[in-house]
């Protein structure tokens, strides 16, 4: 019993590399031989779909983009999910962006969804408005004059001149917001300076370290549902019925939480040992 | 003396009384300052800003070159890498096509290059290193040491296994089974009575087999030990009320901190 | 409590203004928002008048913060060993409260740098940061009698973006392997990745910030991590101001009215969801 015990005291020593090769296994394995493990939806991520469902036909959205490459795996997959929903609906999307990161990230989001799947058409079923410098101060002024900070859209053409921006002035005119966001500027602003004092019903998805600080104004019911990180993107998909990287990404996300919770009981059995030898001695 | 104490205060105040009282002004004028200039003032400052930032970038690293200082091959691709931005942005499209502006965002163009195939892996890297430093942390951390630690890691195992999909594949009745067995294992540790023990992890199988069996052994029944239900609890309940309270000793701070700045009583940002 | 006339002259004074211009129409006034105006008033009032109390010589109790306590024998650690301190103050602009309260912790730090003749290295993220950091640095080392110590240099500007600027901060701490490591401001996701580097180099850590979503990790990484409120009263405990202890003591007395609130709308909301009372505390209390 003792050689076991301190063949787990030596291993529990081990050099933090050997941690990262096992957790890199982890993610990758799956990623190559996926398990297929069923996806199930929370009430946070029902609440969403139910409020996009919920939306009368024709509705305008306002769809935010405030992420960029190093938070893609855990939002685009949602942001694109939603854009299924929208479109499949009929709405009509209006695209902003407050991270200058999120406008490429719009831009490939609507190239793969609306012109490749849905085939729809520029300025008539969706517009792109583009990044705009100010953090929360663009959340204001478009809450109070859309046209004062938007002159042009995102490729140059004069916002007057885009169809389905008639009589769109002001946040108001929209009938839903939804921000895809990691981070600030994002969730928190539009909440406290658009959607609280327009009324303008919200939704989100954001990162899953930032649903605890979300999770207050979901509660509260200023936040229709959220998508947390990539498990929420994946059951959104899975109540869209359209699978995609949300889904895929799930089971290496699994594997690699079930390998770290080991290590944790690991760790603890090591400090046990330990602790006990101390007493001993 | 005027100039580096006095003004600044003066301004800070000034400022900051307008933009704080502003907002229960009902005047379109003040309206206007409070919700788009004044926050506008502060990017446009900022931007300028940014010379001096890039300008002392510039100054350290060439020093570093120049000087052949410890690293300075570092300091080439800071340079570089600087340099490449602001041709991609201002002077090559890439893409004639294109106008400038749009070309930052625009297929075909440098900028789009640069952001795709360099920014891109490079920024995603840096966040997945995340991944191996959650796993290194949390092994290290990690310790039952006392009550509160060990209700973080059991919160932590609960929320980390039931948030995702392999949580709502583990069946109650495993984890009911799991706990009759840790009982037994504390059990024997603090009575040391190997009846006891017996008795304990016999009874507690037996209960929970007769249960499971009367049921029909569902998943997620009951709900109690179902980990998805569990961490939506422990996500929706102790968590927010946690969250909540975090959040107003924040906003007092960020208030009280605030006031002291607008009253002048804190002037560390002049450097007194 | 009454003993400050002054206060409580001018205090009467505002109220009585408030009353006349209230009774006169309030004209320009946004009604929606008057309670809100009211507790801005009543909280400034408290956080004044506990700063006049403590300058006046009030004494005023503050619990020991261990992470506040660490920071000298942080400095000093560096010190011993012939190593810098890296101080990052967040990655976010002086528009944020934490990145001042940061620059803020960094001007007592500077002066036990220069006290120590430790070398202190401050790499930042935003321009205008720089600048504040600087002027902070550089009076501090003024007023130690070492402004011989200060180099502009050491204050210095790397990357706005966030993990372009983690990684430069990681690859200072893995060159120059600082003795210490100092996190004090607005942090988003590199906060791991800056404490578990410097965690693997074996510097003491010491970190703050009122990131709510980051304490966690910086308290699973770091040696001393100061959650929340303690990180703004950071600045009253290092330097002991009065007039500071007396906005800490201000805050504190802040919040036993915001939870003597909170229980009392408790109470009415519960008195009129049962119908024995008519008036909802929520439609009140709802910011406009």
């Amino acid at each position: 019993m003792d050689k076991l015990f301190d063949l787990i005291l030596k291993a529990g020593t081990v050099d933090r590399r050997w941690i990262f090769l096992v957790i890199g296994l982890a993610v990758l394995l799956p990623l190559f031989y996926p398990l297929g493990l069923p996806i199930r939806a929370t009430i946070a991520t029902q609440k969403v779909y139910d409020s996009v469902e919920a939306l009368q036909d024709n509705s305008k959205v306002l769809v935010s983009f405030e992420y960029g490459p190093s938070t893609k795996p855990e939002i685009h997959p949602m942001a694109i999910g939603l854009l299924k929903h929208l479109f499949t609906n009929g709405h009509k999307v209006y695209v902003t962006c407050l991270w200058p990161d999120g406008q490429f990230m719009a831009e490939e989001a609507l190239t793969e969804v609306a012109e490749k799947e849905f085939n729809l058409s520029y300025g008539e079923d969706y517009v792109l408005l583009g990044f705009r410098p100010g953090n929360e101060a663009v959340v204001k002024g478009m809450v109070s004059n859309i046209r004062k900070l938007y002159t042009t859209d995102a490729r140059g053409t004069l916002v007057n001149n885009i169809p389905m921006m008639k009589n769109i002035n002001k946040v108001a005119d929209f009938d839903f917001i939804f921000s895809a966001s990691a981070g600030y500027p994002g969730t928190v602003e539009w909440v406290q300076y658009a959607s609280d004092p327009t009324g303008v019903p919200m939704s989100t998805g954001t990162t899953s370290i930032q649903v605890n600080d979300i999770m207050p104004m979901v509660n509260s019911g200023q936040v229709q549902g959220i998508l947390a990180g990539m498990p929420g993107a994946a059951e959104y998909e899975a109540l869209l019925g359209s699978p995609g990287i949300g889904t895929s990404g799930m089971d290496a996300q699994s594997i690699a939480h079930l390998v770290i919770v080991l290590f944790i009981v690991f760790g603890n059995i090591t400090y046990f040992i330990e602790v006990q030898r101390s007493k001993k001695y | 003396m005027l100039w580096k104490r006095q003004i600044p205060i003066l301004i800070a105040t000034v400022v900051g009384l307008s933009t704080l009282f502003g907002w229960f002004i009902d005047h379109p004028t003040i309206e206007s300052f409070v919700n788009d200039d004044a926050t506008q003032w502060y990017d446009i400052l900022a931007s300028f800003a940014i010379f001096l930032g890039a300008l002392n970038l510039m100054k350290l690293q060439g020093k570093k070159i120049f000087k052949q200082q410890s690293g300075w091959q570092y300091s080439i691709f800071a340079i570089g890498g600087f340099f490449f931005a602001i041709i991609a942005g201002f002077f090559y499209k890439g893409n004639d096509a294109v106008e400038w502006g749009i070309h930052v965002t625009s297929k075909g163009t440098l900028f789009k290059w640069m952001f795709e195939y360099m920014f891109t892996p490079l920024s995603a890297t840096m966040f997945a290193l995340l991944a191996f430093f959650v796993a290194s942390a949390s092994y290290r951390a990690f310790r039952v040491r006392n009550l509160e630690a060990t209700l973080l890691l059991v919160s932590g195992i609960i929320i980390m296994v039931g948030r995702v999909p392999l949580g709502s594949s583990i069946s109650s009745w495993f984890i009911m089974y799991l706990l009759i067995l840790i009982a037994s294992l504390v059990v024997n540790v603090k009575l040391k009575d190997k009846k006891i023990t017996f008795g304990v992890l016999l009874g507690g199988v037996l209960i929970v087999t007769i249960w499971g069996s009367l049921l029909g052994w569902p998943i997620d029944r009951p709900n109690l030990f179902y980990l998805p239900i569990l961490q939506d609890w422990i996500y929706n309940n102790p968590n927010v009320a946690g969250a909540r309270a975090i959040m107003i000793g924040i906003g007092l701070g960020i208030f009280a901190t605030s006031i002291r700045y607008i009253l002048g009583l804190e002037k560390s940002y002049i450097g007194e | 409590m009454l003993k400050d006339k002054e206060f409580w002259l001018v205090a009467g004074g505002i109220s009585l203004a408030f009353i006349i211009y209230w009774i006169a129409g309030h004209p320009l006034l946004n009604e929606e928002r008057i309670v809100m105006l009211l507790v801005v008033v009543v909280m400034s009032a408290n956080l004044i008048y506990y700063t006049r109390f403590a300058k006046k010589g009030g004494e005023i109790f503050l619990r020991a913060i261990p992470g506040l306590k660490a920071v000298e024998e942080a400095v000093g650690r560096s010190t011993e060993m012939g190593k810098s301190v890296l101080y990052v103050p967040g990655i976010m602009d002086m528009d944020q409260v934490e990145t001042v309260a940061g620059v803020i912790i960094l001007g007592h730090v500077s002066k036990m740098t220069s006290r120590y003749e430790t070398n202190l290295n401050v790499p930042v993220s935003r321009s205008i940061v720089m600048k504040a950091a600087r002027e902070t640095v550089r009076e501090a080392y003024t007023m130690e009698g070492r402004p011989d110590l200060f180099q502009d240099d050491m204050v210095h500007y790397l990357t706005d973006d966030q993990f372009a600027y983690a990684a430069g901060v990681n690859g200072i701490m893995v060159r120059e392997k600082p003795a210490a490591c100092l996190y004090m401001g607005k942090f988003y996701a590199e906060s791991l990745i800056l404490a578990e580097t410097g965690n693997s180099i074996g510097a003491i850590q010491i970190a703050g910030t009122a990131s709510q979503s980051q304490i966690p990790f910086f308290v699973t990484a770091c040696d001393y991590t100061l959650i929340g409120e303690e990180f703004f009263a950071a600045s009253a405990y290092l330097s002991q101001s009065p007039e500071l202890m007396g906005g800490l003591k201000g805050q504190d007395m802040m919040k036993a009215g915001v939870t003597a609130t909170i229980i009392l709308s408790l109470l009415m909301r519960m008195l009129f969801d049962l119908g024995l009372i008519e008036w909802n505390i929520i439609s009140i209390l709802t910011v406009q």
